[in-house]
């Protein structure tokens, strides 16, 4: 940790960039197959809301595990699982919590409708909350999110050919929507298992990710 | 002592048409004709259009309500001193004293009544019981004449949950079959405080007839805030932005106490000398608007009728009591949203079910989904099975995977001369690009627990983790 401080300290300022965030009566929105990492992503941005109150991850599917989100810098006295695998109740269960809590991350059912969403949305900008949604299932309705990130790859460091152990991904995001200026952009975002998560220029890649180590 | 029709007196209410008084888009009160059509307080404003499409809807003016609520509660005050506003058309009076001087509770409540008459005119309803709670309920159930209580925990144990107004918890004791609250309060407090947290202790307390007695603590003078005006304020705007200030002010001074007032007395001094005050009380601990809120409706209150002669000159709020549960930080920032946030999730927990609503917290194993201890939510975390600082040999290390599923998935797995060489993910295989491990976890083979290998298994669609047991491979993680 402190090695990385260090070189987050002497790093152009682009490098210590942080990850876009989850922002006050905003939708953002994840979107990706499985796999790339953006669970953890949707995690990790509810580490600054978790820090001043509770936060809630909507969990469709029954599989979260929330050591990733403490990992990520989640409190876990400030972490709260709302496991909802009834399609028919998860919009209704959303904006229960969107109704009293700053941030929520909510894994969208397959099934959930466009107008489900767009109320949704409605509600968090009204109750000022951060709306975090992650499709199982392809994207979310056009216009909805501020900020969309799109997963295009995952690189994983670490793990060799029967040795060494996985430490640090690179994800490849895209971003869109108005929070991103209107103007599509290519980010990469490391993630070395702390809360320290960074985005990177792509081209700065390579050289960030030797001096961290 | 409650007026229930106090909002709809007022010169705009037309006579003989439905009408109602709504706030913030719910509807606060309604006329008889209204309550026919199926209007009822708590509504939505467009539900009670649709039901009653006649009614006349009037916008609440609390302060207009309170102004003209001052000459009830100085009618009573005349009797009893120390009255307490709930809220314009609600009063609560302490008895204990003024029973024995004037001789017993009908005498009592004969001299209110009259003096209440006269200076509110008819239509008030008079409760007699132990306790503000059972108090407001008794007046609620009195007709023209009083309704006094003579055993307060009987007369509440017939009544149905839903009198203690909060819906989540009300739908949830429905669910578990618990309707009265004579079944609330049989309950043992433990398992209701278990339950629902200090909103549900509050409720059995209530339920048992228990209620809040206010007893004033000897706080601080220092807690008392105030504000001099010189040349003395004739405007009410004025006086109404220095409320704001004193309660903000009288709210940061108790932070460091921990509490939050029930009760905050409002003094005002005319430039002539003469002293007003009047105590407001609220159910849940006042904030800093609803503090200046209160104030502003008395200021008018007293303004109009003439109470502050030569202008403000002084204006004082003191808290009367101090809630033990006021801002005492638990989950939220503030008391306000820490309520909002119960409030939420106990919502969604009446929705998906005590066991859907869960907190979680780190303890030690071996296994991803060891590592967590979960238990539900707004109940006290059991004690870890798996001491966190043992050494948990055969441990995975960070990062963890983001999804784990709650049964062991089969994962189909080529091996290549005992490395594997491709994963099939749905209807493709996937190509093994870098892999790690085993972690051995030998099993306690004395109770037929099995061994296992996990590997961690990188492709270019993700990173799994995978376990092998008894020559089967198993999912046991997703590095999403």
């Amino acid at each position: 940790m402190a090695e990385l401080a260090r070189e987050q300290a002497a790093a152009p300022a682009a490098l210590a960039r942080p990850v876009p965030g989850a922002e006050p009566g905003r939708v953002l929105g994840l979107v990706g197959p499985p796999g790339l990492g953006l669970t953890r992503l949707g995690l990790s941005l509810l580490a600054d809301p978790a820090r001043r109150g509770p936060v809630a991850v909507v969990d469709v599917r029954g599989w979260l595990c929330p050591r990733a989100a403490w990992e990520a810098g989640v409190l876990p006295e400030h972490l709260v699982v709302v496991r909802c695998p009834e399609q028919g109740l998860w919009g209704r269960v959303t904006a229960a919590l969107l109704e009293g809590l700053p941030a929520v991350y909510a894994e969208v059912p397959a099934g959930a409708g466009e107008a489900l969403l767009r109320r949704l949305g409605a509600l968090a900008r009204v109750r000022r909350a951060a709306l975090i949604l992650r499709p199982l299932r392809g994207g979310l309705p056009s216009g909805l999110a501020h900020l969309s990130l799109f997963g295009e790859a995952v690189r994983w460091e670490g793990a060799g050919p029967g040795h060494g152990q996985i430490t640090r991904r690179w994800l490849s995001l895209r971003a869109a929507g108005r929070g991103a200026g209107g103007v599509e952009q290519v980010l990469e975002v490391v993630d070395d298992g702390t809360d320290a998560l960074r985005v990177v220029p792509r081209l700065a890649a390579a050289p960030a990710g030797r001096a961290a180590g | 002592m409650w007026f229930p029709d106090w909002r709809l007196r007022r010169p705009d209410a037309p006579p003989g048409e439905p009408c109602q008084v709504v706030g913030n888009g719910v509807v606060l009160a309604r006329n008889g004709l209204a309550a026919a059509a199926g209007v009822a307080p708590g509504m939505r404003r467009r539900q009670a259009e649709t039901l009653c499409p006649a009614v006349v809807t009037l916008a609440a003016d609390p302060a207009a309500e309170a102004a003209a609520f001052e000459a009830v509660a100085a009618a009573v005050e005349s009797l009893v001193p120390r009255v307490e506003v709930a809220e314009p058309g609600l009063l609560f009076v302490p008895v204990a004293g003024a029973v024995g001087y004037y001789g017993g509770e009908e005498p009592l409540v004969d001299r209110v009544t009259a003096a209440v008459a006269e200076a509110g005119g008819p239509g008030a309803r008079l409760g007699l019981a132990d306790g503000p709670f059972a108090a407001r309920l008794a007046a609620a159930a009195a007709g023209e004449g009083p309704h006094i209580v003579a055993d307060t925990r009987a007369f509440l144990a017939g009544l149905d949950v839903s009198v203690l107004g909060r819906e989540e918890m009300v739908a949830t004791l429905r669910w578990l079959g618990v309707t009265t609250l004579g079944a609330l309060g049989a309950l043992p407090r433990e398992a209701v405080a278990s339950r629902f947290g200090p909103a549900g202790l509050e409720a059995h307390r209530l339920a048992g007839g228990e209620d809040r007695r206010v007893q004033p603590r000897p706080l601080p003078a220092a807690l008392t805030v105030e504000e001099r005006f010189d040349p003395p304020l004739a405007d009410l705007e004025q006086a109404a932005f220095a409320a704001r200030s004193l309660a903000h002010r009288l709210l940061a001074g108790l932070g460091p106490w921990g509490g939050a007032p029930h009760r905050v007395v409002v003094e005002a001094e005319s430039a002539t000398g003469m002293v007003r005050s009047r105590t407001w009380r609220s159910a849940d601990p006042f904030g800093e608007a609803e503090v200046a809120e209160r104030v502003r409706w008395q200021l008018r209150a007293w303004v109009e009728s003439g109470g502050v002669p030569g202008g403000l000159a002084v204006l004082r709020l003191s808290p009367a009591d101090r809630s033990d549960r006021g801002r005492q930080l638990h989950l939220g920032d503030d008391a306000a949203s820490e309520l909002e946030a119960t409030r939420a999730l106990a919502r969604a927990q009446a929705l998906v079910g005590p066991e859907g609503v869960l907190q979680a917290r780190p303890q030690g194993g071996r296994r991803p989904g060891e590592q967590v201890q979960w238990h539900r939510w707004g109940e006290p975390a059991p004690a870890p099975e798996r001491d966190l600082r043992a050494p948990w040999p055969g441990r995975l290390p960070g990062p963890s995977p983001a999804l784990v599923p709650p049964a062991p998935r089969s994962l189909e797995v080529e091996w290549d001369d005992g490395s594997p060489a491709r994963v099939r993910l749905g209807s493709r295989w996937e190509p093994v690009l870098a892999w790690a491990g085993p972690w051995r976890h030998t099993g306690r083979w004395w109770v037929g627990e099995e061994a296992a290998d996990r590997y961690q298994i990188v492709t270019s669609a993700g990173a799994f983790l995978c376990e092998v047991r008894g020559g089967k491979c198993y999912l046991a993680g997703v590095y999403d």
